[in-house]
């Protein structure tokens, strides 16, 4: 038979072991958001609890540190963190886009330099890819890194750099050809973030936060052996991270199951209360975060059976960013006059800190359909490459 | 756990695409929904009737012990699909898919069934269903026998020869509507009780899994006949495929029918409960979108008899008002979530239980 939705012995074990880790180590209170001081390092040391328990890149190779799980035993390992409400990964970029794209591209001078302090969560990375005037259009970036000897020497300005406020690496796209154009002349670098002529300034986000940064470079000078790949050939190698975010491994369907079950919760404690609407818009989340859970089983099981995942990654960015923003909007709708508070004397504390949640994820979710490629670029994208349209 | 079809069963369905592709065109469906008469229309699909009998699916999904195949849903998803693709005329989902099986389980209980299964078996007989309650039947006029109830909880056959039937019109000329008027005092076998309405309870279930995968290929078609058009029809000196505007509406149908496949696959697995009521509403939101977007995407020849689209899109529009259409569905889920008879979280997707979920 076919068509098998069955776990195996050894699947369940893994995700026995992984429940019962998880809950000896989980943070009993949660920590403070990663887009504070404070927040950052509680996080780091997270990443360090993780590591120490062999649960950081669980996917990675185990000469690597990882575990050498499949994509399936990966979804049965983010399903259990998501339902112990585990802390969110500060280190995500690395571990979900940097780690695989060095794996692929990288020396192993620069694994064996990189790898584990990444895994560690020593090097926190954030990608640092758009600049003021190369955002959807990435490849219109003007940011140089010109060979010197055994150096580059980078100047420009970069922007929305997600967590590089704290961070202490970043990976990203420079010009070092500075006569080529649009695709060509690219390179990948690794870049140190506390090197001098780099100058990092937060940007506070909706929520006030300085969640993401620019970074101006001024002769900043960075090691050629940073350098991943080969000259030039940096498009290809940041088109290969791309299809990681945008693919599988940026946003889990564990993390919208969760929120769906959360919203579900909402739902049945104000049921009382709600209209029509709000009660068919809680359904909805509830069965497209399902069909998003689903669609990733089946994708996972192709890959693991030889296939390859291509520019219906696209697909999965537009539906899982808007499940999100609908799942906040239902959860704020069923709140209502409680959905605003940020603090509220008198209140039981319970009550306003879920509203806040319930907030502060809203805030966040209106991002979803911005990053990782805004959604309109990757409808142009599903047009183009799947459907098989022209180019407009 | 894996997620994927087997090589066979990716074979079947190609070759009844290649069967379909040549035998279920456009203009055949269009000679088929032009035909004045029934006789007329049983010829126009004559020669499709007389392959799709060659391909040797009869007895499917019996199981072995009783001279079929012993295959499962599984295994008969991807052909629905098909069958949706094609907009095919001819009742194979309802009977091979849903009634066959449903006839095997009354012919364990009565023995009497067994002579109208040897038919089936032997590809002489067709059998339809209909649900108690549920009087209006598609295809009805091919049917030899029909399987119904004379009230709620029975199961038995009629030889639709004694059936007292008068004729029904459908928005979609090729499903062909019977209305049973009236069943004859006694039926050829019948079964009463708990066993009954699990078979019937199974059925509803299969014709579920199955009616959505034929939304899902209906999906498909559509989208694919509006890209064709969109790439050939043009205005302002080019075609208006390159128009983000259009674009991005075929997009968003693209995104609604691949979000709604896996769920309609994995309730092929385990038909029933609230997977299968997903499923239906996931299909048919997505046939629905691919309809509309088609349509519009035709621009004033998508209001125009003269395109075929219209076939697909009546078909769509028929498959998804059954079993109490999108409201009857949608509750059966909402129902499950409020009371919290479903098990939920990201640790149960394939919890047996919530597959089950709670039956109306």
């Amino acid at each position: 038979m076919a068509i098998d939705l069955k776990y195996t012995a050894r699947q369940q074990a893994l995700r026995s072991e992984v429940r019962g880790w998880l809950a000896a180590n989980v943070p009993t209170k949660p920590l403070p958001s990663f887009d504070t001081e404070a927040g950052f390092e509680a996080h780091r040391q997270w990443e360090a609890t993780l590591n120490a328990g062999r649960w950081s890149m669980v996917t990675w190779p185990t000469e690597y540190g990882g575990r050498g799980l499949d994509l399936i035993e990966w979804l049965i390992f983010e399903e259990e963190y998501y339902r112990a409400d585990a802390p969110f990964r500060v280190n995500q970029n690395g571990v979900f886009l940097f780690g695989p794209t060095l794996m692929e591209y990288g020396t192993p001078e620069q694994k064996a330099r990189f790898l584990p302090r990444l895994a560690s969560g020593e090097d926190i990375w954030a990608q640092v890819w758009s600049e003021p005037q190369a955002g959807s259009d990435l490849a219109a970036l003007r940011t140089t890194a010109i060979r010197d000897g055994d150096e580059y020497v980078l100047n420009g300005h970069k922007i929305w750099s997600t967590r590089a406020v704290y961070a202490d690496w970043g990976f990203g796209l420079f010009r070092t050809d500075p006569t080529s154009e649009r695709h060509r002349g690219l390179s990948y670098l690794a870049v140190p973030l506390r090197t001098p002529g780099i100058r990092v300034r937060g940007i506070a986000q909706l929520d006030g936060k300085s969640g993401f940064a620019e970074i101006f470079f001024e002769d900043a000078r960075v090691p050629a052996n940073n350098l991943i790949g080969a000259e030039g050939q940096g498009w290809s190698i940041a088109m290969a991270t791309a299809g990681f975010e945008r693919g599988l491994m940026l946003r889990s369907p564990a993390r919208f199951q969760r929120t769906a079950q959360r919203l579900v919760e909402l739902y049945r404690l104000h049921a009382a209360d709600c209209d029509p609407g709000t009660e068919a818009a809680v359904t909805q989340c509830w069965m497209d975060a399902e069909s998003y859970a689903l669609a990733t089983y089946m994708t996972a099981s192709r890959l693991i059976a030889g296939g390859s995942i291509g520019a219906e990654a696209s697909l999965n960015k537009v539906f899982w960013s808007e499940l999100d923003l609908a799942m906040h909007r239902a959860a704020l709708a069923i709140l209502g006059a409680r959905a605003e508070l940020r603090e509220a004397p008198g209140v039981e504390s319970g009550a306003v800190d879920d509203a806040c949640r319930w907030m502060d994820g809203f805030l966040f979710s209106l991002a979803g359909p911005i990053y990782a490629g805004a959604n309109e670029i990757q409808r142009n994208i599903i047009a183009e490459r799947v459907l098989g349209l022209p180019k407009g | 756990m894996d997620f994927t079809f087997e090589e066979e069963q990716r074979l079947a369905a190609q070759s009844l695409r290649a069967l379909l592709d040549d035998h279920c065109t456009g203009a055949d469906l269009r000679r088929a929904a032009e035909a004045l008469d029934f006789e007329s229309y049983r010829a126009a699909c004559a020669t499709r009737a007389g392959k799709l009998a060659e391909l040797g699916l009869a007895g499917m999904l019996i199981p072995d012990s009783q001279g079929g195949l012993g295959l499962g849903p599984a295994d008969f998803v991807l052909l629905a699909e098909e069958a949706g693709w094609a907009a095919l005329p001819e009742p194979l989902v309802e009977s091979e898919g849903v009634a066959n099986v449903l006839l095997a389980e009354l012919t364990r209980h009565d023995a009497a069934a067994g002579e109208v299964l040897g038919e089936v078996l032997a590809g002489s007989a067709l059998v339809l269903c209909a649900p108690p309650g549920v009087d209006v039947v598609s295809s009805i006029g091919l049917a030899d026998y029909l399987l119904t109830g004379a009230h709620d909880g029975e199961l038995a056959v009629y030889r639709t020869s004694e059936l007292a039937i008068e004729s029904a019109t459908s928005v979609d000329p090729l499903r062909r509507l019977g209305r049973i008027r009236q069943l004859p005092g006694r039926p050829l076998a019948s079964l009463g009780g708990e066993a009954a309405r699990l078979a019937w309870q199974a059925a509803e279930a299969r014709s579920a899994v199955f009616t959505a995968a034929q939304l899902l290929g209906l999906a498909a078609r559509m989208t694919a006949l509006a890209v064709a058009y969109a790439l050939e029809r043009k205005q302002f000196g080019r075609v208006i495929a390159a128009n983000q505007a259009v674009k991005h509406q075929l997009a968003d149908v693209q995104i609604r029918t691949e979000f709604a496949r896996p769920v309609v696959y994995a309730a092929s697995a385990a038909p029933g409960g609230v997977r299968a009521a997903h499923a239906l509403i996931a299909a048919g939101d997505a046939a629905q979108l691919a309809a509309q977007t088609a349509i519009q995407v035709h621009g004033a020849m998508g209001y125009s008899w003269e395109v075929d689209l219209q076939f697909y899109a009546k078909r769509a529009w028929a498959l998804t008002g059954l079993q109490g259409g999108r409201t009857v569905q949608f509750r059966r889920v909402h129902t499950a979530l409020r009371d919290g008879a479903l098990p939920i979280g990201p640790d149960r997707l394939f919890d047996q239980v919530s597959l089950q979920g709670a039956q109306p």
